[in-house]
Formats: structure tokens, C-alpha cells, sequence
């Protein structure tokens, strides 16, 4: 903090550089391996490694050529739109009742829908191909791959609703109320408005997430294939230069993905802001 | 809450309750046959591959968590002590970015790194410093290392939020009292940030206890996870096997969740 400038000691100061160097540091450790592999995907030398023997595109339009990429891509946009309704109506009906009341062991009901997050994936994959494949006896594929996926991503758009909620002045409901507005128009005019925006960011950290999920997903999607699926399989059996070039993709996708989860929700209040000020001007 | 709770049953803790059953019931030819044993147990114990490589997976998670608190902590301390309010907030959503991108590319990234033509082996030998590249992959601290950098924003995020509630001028009057610098961080700060610390072990060394891609794709052999003995008896259909390990790092994990139990209990370990 500025004013504290001048009364760091000599070891304060010294403490201080070297943190900002240690801080350096990290983003360092951070950025280095995503840099790297966006950086490969332009690398001509057709092992994708070092050396860089030049600049190219042509991996790119390999893997915008490539039927088997395609086909992920449309299983993981597949995927990833149903992961996300699912999300939604459960996490949000969720949070309503562990927010509002209706939940008889609040603290018991937050652990649980944390554990999905908490534990590691392996054991949800698991567990879920027995149950898929011993006890129902059902086929494997991207279907059984959006449960999996739901289950790890529900509980993220639970997390980030409840905390709108719990910060959600219940007065506005009851002057509502008293000017005569029935509980479909609360919640339409008044409740719905409020908390859109973290039903949103909730929406796109679903999808992100089920984007790329790899973990859960690779015990049960069976022969299908999403993207990182596809992407380990290929890894797997040999890196070609193609991957880098689908890998950096992906991983700006997501990139982007996440920016959208930040700029879309206030650009909803933005927007809104300035449309109710211009329909109902406010009091000066 | 009624379809969540329907839905979160049927295919989160059923699933968990059929694991149970499976681990005590036996793998014959590709089915599994229903009769209560304690031979996967058994099997387990009577081969050593599979309690050394528990104790390992033990060792490798508590190292990571250990170092990757280790780094965070003074990345964290800098963030909130040292960098101007308004920087904050931008920096921490740069932890956050990889945080947010394929985990399996950020594991897979690292090939490009500690590879024979990677980053690391080609700057050494460009500087005449080796030869023969070294090999960085396929070792146990391979893993440790691709594990740290995965877990890393999960601790610095929640070391931070807790961190960046504390009051600056307590850590002052404690000096100003005559207390050294060190023992004013161990005396004043580290109590008040216990429960930003123990969310952070449970939230690094609970998902550590079943990796299996991280181990597999930079660990090789000599990497071997838990993780990946119940990877290999999925893939061989040995379903009962599978559900036996993974029980025994359930437990684990319930084991640690009953010690941290009080911790867990307080909202603030939530604070992130």
C-alpha cells in the first residue's frame, strides 16, 4: 500500500522486491506451458517439437479437414448443451430451496452437493460405469457422458446462485407483494432479474467445464468420442503436430469461454440498467 | 430442491453404495459374481505391488500438497500485502485462467517442457550445458512437479481470500511489541488463516488421492498411481477389483474429511 512506502524498513523493502520477483515468477510457471503448446501448433517441424523450423498453418487446416475432428466437436457441443440445462434446472431449484428454506439439513445438503466437486473423478466414473454397464445393462454413450458430466458441473452453478441469493434483499419481494404482484409476477419481475446474471455465469462455467472434461468422461462414453477424448487418443498413440494445432484451439476456446462468463452477466446489468432508466426515469 | 436431490441419489450416491457391494463380490470370467468375500481385500494385501503403490500415491499427494501450499503462500502474502487494491483482482483472474482450461492439456503441455526436444533439455543444450538431453520425464517428482502446477490456483486462490481479510496493523503492533517479522507471520497471521489453510489441503490432496492421467501421461512406470491399478481393472473388465481400490481411497478421503471435520463445518472455509 502506498503509504506505507515510508515506513518499510530496509528488510521490508528488500522482502517486498523479491516477492514481485517470486511474483514474476509464478505467472511464469503459470503461462509457460499454455504459451508453449499455442506456440507449437505454428511450428512446421512435423514432430511438434523443438526446433522451430518455421511458421505454418497447414496443421490448422489439417484438423478443420479431418472428419473424425469434426465429429468429436459436434459430440462435445452436443454434450455440452444438454450438461448445461441440466445444470441449470437442477443447481438453481437447488439453490432456491437451500437459500429460502425447504431444505431440512441446510449444512448437510451444501456438504453433499460438494462432495461431487471435492472427490476425485475416477471414483464418480467408476461408480457410474457399473451402474451404466452391470446394473442397468445400458448401453454406453454421450447420454451417460452428460449425467457423469452434470453431476461434477451442477454443483458450481448451485455454489454461485445460492451465494445471489443469500445476498438478495427479500424486502423488494414483500413491496411487490403489498403493490399487489402475485408470486409468478415476483418472481418474474423481481426475483428472475436479479439473480439472471449468476444463472448465466453458472450456465457458462457448465459449459466450459463439460467442454473440457476429460476424467469422468473417458470411463463412459464408451466408443464416442468428445474433443479431449479424441485428444488423448491421439496422445496416446503418438503426438502428431495436428494435435498441437487442435489443443491450442480448444484451449482458446476455452479461454474464451471463461471471458464470456465474466463480460456476459455484467453486460446484462448494463444493459438492463440503462433500459429501466430509460422507461421509468428515478426519482432525483 | 426434490429433482436435485432424486437426481444427485440415483446417480451419485447409488452408484457410491453399488462400489460398496462390487468391492465385496468377485470378478469371474468377465461378470461378476455375487457372494459376499473379503478376497479383493485379500489380493491387495498379499501383493505388495498394491500397498506400496498406496503408500506411494500417499507420499506423492501429501509432497504436492505440501509444496503446492508452500508455493502459494508467499505468492498469495505478496498479492494481498504488496500489490496496489486495484491490480488485485486482475492478477488473481490470471490464476484463475488455467484453472479453467483442459486439464488435459495442461498436463499434456508439460511433454512439451521436460521432453528430450522440450523447452528445458533443448535451452541446456543450446547453452552447452548437456550433451545428451537429461531425462525430466517418467520420474516420481515429474509427477509431483505437473502436480503442483495443476493444483496451484486452487491454493493460491483460497490462501488469498483468507489472507486478504486479515489486518495488516495487527502484524505491525506485534512488531512494534518487539516481535520479529517471522514470529509475528507464525504468532499472528498463521493462526487467523487456519481455515483458509486446512480448505486448501482438503480441496489439493482429496482429488490428488485418484489421479491417474497425470501419472500416466508424465510419470510412466516408475509414476504409478493408485489411480491407475483401478484404471487397468476397469479396462480388464476385473469390475469387482476396481470397485475395492477405489473403496479404500474412499475411505481415505472419508478419513481425512472426519479430521477436518471442524473446519469444514465453519462457513468461512468457504470464504472463496
Amino acid at each position: 500500500m502506498a503509504r506505507e512506502e515510508s515506513v518499510l524498513s530496509r528488510r521490508g523493502r528488500i522482502a517486498r522486491s523479491s516477492l514481485l520477483v517470486y511474483g514474476g515468477f509464478i505467472y511464469l510457471f503459470l503461462f509457460t506451458p499454455i504459451v508453449l503448446l499455442v506456440l507449437f501448433s505454428f511450428n512446421a517441424n512435423e514432430y511438434g517439437s523443438f526446433p522451430i523450423t518455421g511458421w505454418t498453418l497447414s496443421w490448422y487446416r489439417q484438423v478443420f479437414g479431418d472428419p473424425d475432428i469434426q465429429d468429436a466437436l459436434r459430440t462435445t457441443l452436443s454434450v455440452g448443451y444438454k450438461v448445461t440445462i441440466v445444470s441449470v434446472l437442477l443447481g438453481t431449484t437447488a439453490a432456491f430451496s437451500l437459500v429460502r428454506g425447504g431444505v431440512r439439513f441446510p449444512a448437510g445438503f451444501r456438504v453433499a452437493m460438494t462432495l461431487p466437486i471435492m472427490i476425485p473423478g475416477i471414483l464418480i466414473g467408476i461408480s457410474l460405469l457399473i451402474l451404466f454397464t452391470q446394473i442397468l445393462h445400458l448401453p454406453l454413450s454421450p447420454t451417460s457422458a452428460v449425467i457423469g458430466q452434470s453431476l461434477y458441473t451442477t454443483p458450481f452453478v448451485l455454489l454461485l446462485v445460492a451465494a445471489r441469493l443469500e445476498g438478495f434483499d427479500r424486502n423488494l419481494e414483500r413491496a411487490a407483494s403489498d403493490l399487489g404482484a402475485n408470486a409468478f409476477n415476483r418472481l418474474r419481475l423481481i426475483v428472475i432479474p436479479l439473480i439472471f446474471p449468476s444463472i448465466l455465469a453458472g450456465a457458462l462455467f457448465a459449459f466450459t467445464l463439460s467442454f473440457d472434461e476429460f476424467v469422468i468422461t473417458n470411463f463412459i462414453i464408451g466408443s464416442y468420442n468428445t474433443l479431449p477424448i479424441y485428444i488423448y487418443t491421439q496422445i496416446k498413440y503418438g503426438i502428431t503436430p495436428e494435435v498441437n494445432a487442435l489443443a491450442a484451439m480448444v484451449l482458446m476456446a476455452s479461454i474464451a469461454l471463461l471471458a464470456l462468463a465474466f463480460v456476459v452477466p455484467a453486460t446484462y446489468r448494463l444493459v438492463r440498467k440503462a433500459f429501466t432508466r430509460r422507461v421509468a426515469p428515478a426519482a432525483p | 430442491m426434490v429433482p436435485t436431490a432424486v437426481y444427485f441419489g440415483l446417480f451419485f450416491f447409488v452408484p457410491f453404495g453399488l462400489i460398496v457391494c462390487f468391492s465385496f463380490w468377485t470378478d469371474s470370467n468377465y461378470t461378476v459374481v455375487h457372494d459376499w468375500t473379503l478376497d479383493n481385500y485379500r489380493y491387495f494385501l498379499e501383493n505388495a505391488v498394491y500397498w506400496h503403490t498406496m503408500i506411494a500415491t500417499l507420499w506423492v499427494a501429501v509432497a504436492a500438497t505440501a509444496i503446492t501450499l508452500g508455493v502459494a503462500f508467499p505468492f498469495s502474502y505478496w498479492l494481498s500485502r504488496y500489490v496496489r487494491p486495484g491490480l488485485q483482482k486482475p492478477l488473481l483472474v490470471l490464476v484463475i485462467v488455467p484453472f479453467w482450461t483442459s486439464y488435459l492439456l495442461r498436463v499434456y503441455s508439460w511433454l512439451n517442457i521436460l521432453g528430450d526436444e522440450g523447452l528445458v533439455n533443448t535451452a541446456l543444450k543450446k547453452a552447452g550445458i548437456i550433451d545428451q538431453p537429461m531425462s525430466l520425464l517418467y520420474h516420481r517428482w515429474t509427477v509431483i512437479l505437473v502436480l503442483v502446477y495443476l493444483y496451484f490456483p486452487f491454493a493460491a486462490l483460497t490462501l488469498y481470500s483468507s489472507i486478504d481479510r486479515f489486518d495488516w496493523d495487527q502484524l505491525r503492533a506485534a512488531m512494534d511489541l518487539g516481535a520479529s517479522p517471522t514470529t509475528a507471520l507464525r504468532k499472528i497471521l498463521l493462526p487467523q488463516i487456519r481455515a483458509g489453510i486446512t480448505t486448501a489441503v482438503i480441496f489439493v490432496l482429496i482429488p490428488i488421492l485418484g489421479e491417474y492421467l497425470a501419472p500416466q501421461l508424465v510419470g510412466g512406470i516408475e509414476g504409478v498411481m493408485t489411480g491407475n491399478q483401478i484404471d487397468s481393472f476397469q479396462q480388464g473388465a476385473l469390475y469387482a477389483r476396481a470397485s475395492a481400490l477405489s473403496l479404500i481411497v474412499a475411505g481415505f478421503i472419508v478419513l481425512l474429511l472426519i479430521l477436518f471435520r471442524k473446519s469444514l463445518a465453519s462457513k468461512e472455509a468457504y470464504g472463496a
